[in-house]
């Protein structure tokens, strides 16, 4: 193959970089929408919402402390409540100490919650799952497809997994309670509390912007170490340089699956709160029953796919509910007959007050 | 104290009991047993193990049943210095073993010992139910009253000018759902417990036949407030308001520096008056004396 020497030294490293600040970006987005969902249910679950709030602030608090134990600087004080994380440093180091425990605040929220995900799945996948490309990569465009090869190996695993997870295991359901709990946690901490400034995606990449440009003479010693990691793997043909920014993909996907299953869960609360009464807890009685049922029938007469087919029918089953719910319980879907007789008479967009 | 027998002059602010989740402690050893209970069901008849189970009988599951929960017990029992939680798990394994023994139901242990945790568990969650139930809190414009207990009734009133401290924890619990623990601690000490800690070490000295045993140690003791869930508001929601009143009528019991002024002041007066009406019979002592004195001559 032909490549040209700039591309080998220059642009080739960057190709699994920006491969991992595209997820991470993914990521970032998830996480901003989840807190938007979050807010809508602020007012009715302000317990939830608190719960997040402490999930997402002690995280963050952990990385803080972290970065002080790798720094060497020691931990003297460490508290976590619903409102805030403190820790305070035993030996307070300045220049690139404190530089570094920083970015443990500010970037391990979005990564440390998913590699104790990621220990999980070394227990419960395939060792396929995370086999990697073997030696170096030449260029750019070599190095996106080899990041790309490793990413796709890995979730193919994971979702074959999460599809056929298997809910009467309970390493299996242990591992997905840690999934939605930590999902819950990737960094929602300002919900529940009254906002005194706007904590968002912006503040976040502000945040950290503003670190990185703080010390530029740090980040160019960052780069330069990434440069010579990816010299020496690629001098030696070894995938150590991939093999880190694989690892770093496989967290964002974890992340990115985790926030999309706290997602769904708070959808479901979102829109059983619009049903009135007892019913709004069908659902809920409607996901482990149907999935327990499924299982059962399963038992008795075995089939190839039962676990994928009862989370299949669990999940189409309380969706179903909650539809008919809506349709029947609420006018959500403004059909009754007074709400159709008011756009006749009314015009579609007014509504006479009587 | 019943709501409808208040004193002279008292009005009944809040009656409270605890928030259901501000036994979590006690929820948490029927939790443990209802998830070891399943979990167990799941090793013994479901798991790659189960073979290994069901070759040697039901011996290895009432091992390994009565194993895990003992240490468990005695983990949580030495966490939170109260025996009687390793007792109880006993307690629940030798009812277990007696019922198979009994009914000569030993065979079915993989199905029996599950279902026996799971019912402890149930019957767990509804006598720790029945006894958060058993609280009452009465907050009223001149006291507090406290109540609670299953068989033995208990009662406690604190008016607040004889409450000296109030302290007051919120867990994590506590303020995800808005509910906490306030103490009133009394003049008396009353709601002051104290956390002991003991160290000790010990010595052998020879071999065989000479043996010499040692043990030396020392003790600390720090006063906590702590008293029992029926003499503290012990779990109550919402925690904020509940301790701004408490706070507040507390503070409206205390005299204020400008009222003691006052107070001393008028002791003053009235110290003078008393000067001045001694001087004043002095004085008409002698007159009176002279008067009787007069008619003589």
């Amino acid at each position: 193959m032909d490549v040209s020497p700039v591309d080998v030294l220059i642009f080739a490293p960057l190709a699994p970089l920006l491969g991992v600040l595209l997820f991470w970006f993914i990521q970032l987005l998830f996480i901003e929408s989840y807190k938007y969902y979050l807010s809508k249910i602020k007012r009715k679950h302000l317990p939830l919402c608190r719960f997040t709030n402490f999930t997402g602030i002690l995280f963050q608090t952990i990385c803080h402390a972290l970065g002080y134990t790798v720094t060497i600087s020691g931990i003297s004080h460490f508290h976590v409540n619903i409102h805030y994380g403190r820790v305070k440093p035993k030996k307070e180091k300045k220049g690139i100490f404190e530089w570094i425990s920083n970015s443990f605040l500010f970037i391990g929220p979005f990564f440390i919650p998913a590699s104790l995900l990621l220990l999980c799945l070394f227990f419960l996948l395939n060792n396929t799952s995370f086999h990697l490309s073997s030696g170096t990569y030449v260029s750019f465009a070599s190095g996106l497809q080899t990041f790309g090869t490793n990413l796709y190996r890995f979730s193919e695993g994971f979702f074959s997994f999460l599809s056929s997870i298997d809910l009467a295991h309970p390493g299996h359901l242990g591992f997905l309670i840690f999934l939605l709990f930590l999902g819950m946690g990737i960094r929602p901490s300002h919900i529940g509390e009254d906002k005194r400034r706007k904590v968002d995606m912006m503040y976040d990449l502000q945040n950290i912007k503003s670190h990185i440009f703080q010390k530029p003479l740090y980040l160019l010693i960052l780069f330069l170490l990434v440069y010579v990691l990816f010299y020496v793997s690629f001098l030696l043909n070894q995938n150590w340089y991939m093999v880190l920014f694989s690892v770093f993909g496989w967290l964002s996907i974890i992340a990115i699956v985790a926030l999309f299953l706290a997602h769904m869960i708070v959808f479901l609360i979102k829109t059983t709160d619009e049903i009135p009464g007892r019913w709004k807890l069908l659902p809920y009685i409607i996901l482990p029953t149907s999935y327990i049922l499924m299982r059962l029938i399963f038992y008795f007469y075995p089939a190839e796919f039962d676990k994928t087919a009862s989370l299949l029918i669990m999940i189409f089953s309380t969706v179903a509910v909650t539809f008919l719910l809506l349709y029947y319980k609420t006018n959500k879907f403004k059909t009754k007959t007074k709400m159709e007789q008011l756009k006749v008479e009314d015009g579609p967009r007014r509504t006479i007050k009587k | 104290m019943d709501q409808e027998e208040p004193l002279k002059n008292e009005q009944i602010e809040r009656v409270l009991s605890p928030h259901p989740l501000s036994f979590m402690k006690l929820q948490f050893l029927c939790i443990f047993l209802i998830i070891w209970g399943i979990l167990l069901l799941w090793l013994v008849n479901f798991s790659e193990y189960k073979g290994w189970f069901s070759d040697n009988g039901w011996v290895p599951i009432v091992v390994v049943w009565a194993l895990v929960l003992l240490v468990f017990g005695v983990i949580a029992s030495i966490l939170t210095i109260r025996w009687s939680i390793f007792f109880l798990y006993l307690g629940i394994i030798a009812g277990g073993i007696g019922i198979m023994a009994s009914f000569n139901w030993l065979e079915t242990a993989s199905l029996f010992i599950p279902v026996w945790s799971v019912c402890m568990s149930i019957l767990g969650f509804l006598l720790v139910e029945w006894y958060r139930r058993s609280h009452k809190y009465i907050i009223s414009n001149l006291r507090i009253v406290f109540s609670g207990g299953i068989i033995t009734k208990r009662e406690r009133t604190l008016r607040y000018d004889k409450i000296s401290d109030i302290n007051s924890e919120q867990g994590i619990l506590g303020q995800i759902f808005g509910f906490g623990t306030i103490i009133p601690i009394s003049q008396s000490g009353f709601g002051l417990g104290s956390d002991q800690s003991f160290a000790a070490g010990g010595a052998k000295i020879g071999e065989k036949k000479v043996g010499f045993f040692g043990l030396f140690g020392g003790g600390r003791e720090v006063q906590t407030p702590r008293t029992r869930s029926y003499y503290e508001l012990h779990g109550v929601h919402p925690y904020k308001e509940i301790k701004k009143l408490v706070e507040s009528a507390v503070q409206e019991s205390v005299i204020t520096p400008y009222q003691q002024e006052q107070v001393a002041y008028q002791k003053e007066q009235v110290d003078v008056q008393k000067q001045m009406r001694d001087l004043l019979k002095k004085q008409m002592e002698p007159k009176d004396e002279q008067e009787e004195e007069e008619p003589k001559p």
